[in-house]
């Protein structure tokens, strides 16, 4: 049975085998990407990004800008571009009806079928995509950098990325991640978008939303399961490694805070817009291709500073939500709450004046002034292998450092391209 | 509009505490987070601007806990050392002085 995706349509992988690969790529303009670009090539090809073929066109890029639909009519909220300069167009021969390789790392990744090169006025993209021109915020500053020219065409891999440790097991395609579901029995699968080391204000609310999901479904078997999805991208000093990110998330299943019936841990190669509703759109497509059913969305969902109310991207849902193959799950905060001697909702708890709100930065305060926060608010086995990390993978420290950012392991690299 | 008040955690350690059981003042941490002990050294919203400003790597936390945060470890001992020597939480003035 076809795998179906967001807009309904089956998820085809563009992907070329080696051998063909090898000869279609022979004499053909080489073009060098950046890591955004790269990630974007991997989402295209294995259908994360479905129904996206390639990168965008005008068309395309104008309709998500002004309906938050592709040109087809289905709902789509961030453009997917390729940027170039005039002279770097010229300088690699880029031209409308000719394919191109593009190379990372200096070794061929895929094919683009060169159809369309065209300008696009930038600030107007920043205006509808983030609701604001402000340089400040970091999608709109990454759109600015966007070179003058975008180039549209279809995308094929030429060269599948090799995942390197300890990232391997997390790559699940949107195709074997169906299998994976399949496998566990899953009916209902909820989504944890992720760029965090967790601590158990995020494990609560997984545990919500797999509570919420679960809903009148029988309790024979397990049927119900949280994929937590990481987002691997472009890291900002003082972030958590993408080491600790993943490896910490899935060590909440290890340690049996969950278990192999209704947890699993993967990761999703993009560059984070921070563009509150319109990235909440985004991720409900996202997911919508990963197969899974229902997606968490707490407050300010994926924004920045104070660009978007609380609600804003709730609200941007629900009025596309028939549309979209994936139920959103509203997730309310939780937090220690002294008098009750736990972690709990503050839908709940009505001890109001005694609660203690957490989050990622203060419990990254805690651990920066030497302490080692409480079993109720950082579990100590995600504790000690934050610390694991710091060595094996941080250079002594488990957030980004130029020295981490210079010679860190990639997360994936693309190999010399062999028939 | 009321001034605000946002406090910065001086998550109290062994050394700290150490230090504050020799200058008589343990009395001043408070507990929190499930057992931790936590001295609040409180800035008004200038205080606050100024911070973010001369320590860019610090955040105010916006979104949930009010705070602080992300001053690095030598800032927050100089104010914890400030904090010793006042008797007093209010020291953030004298903080900034040093910038």
């Amino acid at each position: 049975m076809a795998a179906i995706g967001h807009g309904g349509k089956p998820i085809v992988e563009r992907i070329m085998e080696p051998a063909e690969a090898v000869k279609k790529i022979q004499g053909l303009p080489q073009v060098p990407i950046r890591s955004q670009i790269a990630n974007e090539v991997i989402g295209i090809s294995y259908g994360f990004f479905s129904p996206l073929e390639g990168f965008m066109n005008q068309a395309d890029v104008d309709s998500v800008c002004k309906k938050m639909r592709l040109a087809n009519g289905n709902v789509w909220s961030i453009p997917i571009v390729f940027d170039k300069s005039d002279d770097e167009i010229h300088e690699f021969g880029i031209k409308a009806g000719s394919p191109v390789v593009l190379t990372f790392h200096g070794n061929p990744m895929a094919i683009f079928e060169v159809e369309e090169i065209f300008s696009y006025d930038k600030e107007a993209m920043a205006q509808a995509i983030y609701g604001t021109t402000d340089v400040k915020h970091p999608g709109v500053a990454r759109t600015y950098k966007y070179k003058d020219k975008f180039i549209g065409g279809k995308i094929t891999l030429a060269n599948r990325p090799k995942i390197n440790e300890p990232f391997g097991p997390y790559f699940i395609t949107p195709i074997e991640m169906r299998k994976k579901f399949e496998e566990r029995g899953w009916k209902r699968i909820v989504a944890h978008q992720t760029r965090n080391v967790p601590h158990t204000g995020h494990e609560w609310l997984m545990k919500g939303a797999w509570s919420q999901t679960y809903a009148e479904l029988p309790i024979d078997k397990p049927y119900v399961g949280v994929l937590v999805n990481a987002i691997i991208g472009e890291k900002r000093k003082g972030d958590y490694i993408d080491e600790a990110i993943i490896l910490t998330q899935d060590e909440l299943r290890k340690s049996g805070y969950f278990g192999d019936h209704n947890h699993l841990t993967s990761l999703t190669f993009w560059d984070m817009r921070y563009a509150g509703p319109k990235e909440a759109i985004f991720h409900s497509i996202l997911r919508t291709n990963l197969g899974l059913t229902h997606h968490m969305f707490g407050r300010d969902h994926a924004g920045v500073g104070t660009y978007y109310g609380a609600y804003d991207a709730h609200n941007l849902l629900a009025t596309v939500q028939d549309e979209l193959a994936i139920t959103p799950v509203y997730s309310m905060n939780w937090l220690y709450c002294p008098h009750c001697g736990e972690v709990t909702s503050e839908g709940l708890c009505n001890h109001k004046s005694e609660w203690q709100k957490f989050s990622g930065t203060l419990i990254r305060s805690i651990v920066d002034d030497g302490v080692k926060p409480p079993r109720l608010i950082f579990r100590p086995e995600v504790f000690d292998l934050v610390m694991e990390c710091a060595e094996k993978y941080g250079f002594g420290s488990p957030f980004v450092t130029d020295e981490y950012l210079e010679k860190r392991t990639p997360v994936f690299s693309i190999e010399p391209l062999k028939a | 509009m009321a001034e605000g008040k946002y406090p910065i955690n001086l998550w109290v350690n062994e050394d700290r505490y150490a230090k504050l059981q020799a200058a008589g003042l343990a009395h001043m941490c408070k507990e929190a987070m499930a057992g931790l002990k936590v001295i609040y050294v409180y800035a008004n919203d200038a205080q606050r601007d100024k911070i973010l400003q001369v320590i860019p790597q610090a955040k105010f936390d916006s979104a949930t806990t009010k705070s602080i945060e992300l001053i690095p470890r030598k800032q927050k001992d100089k104010i914890f050392d400030l904090v010793i020597q006042k008797k007093s939480i209010d020291v953030l003035d004298d903080f900034l002085k040093m910038f």
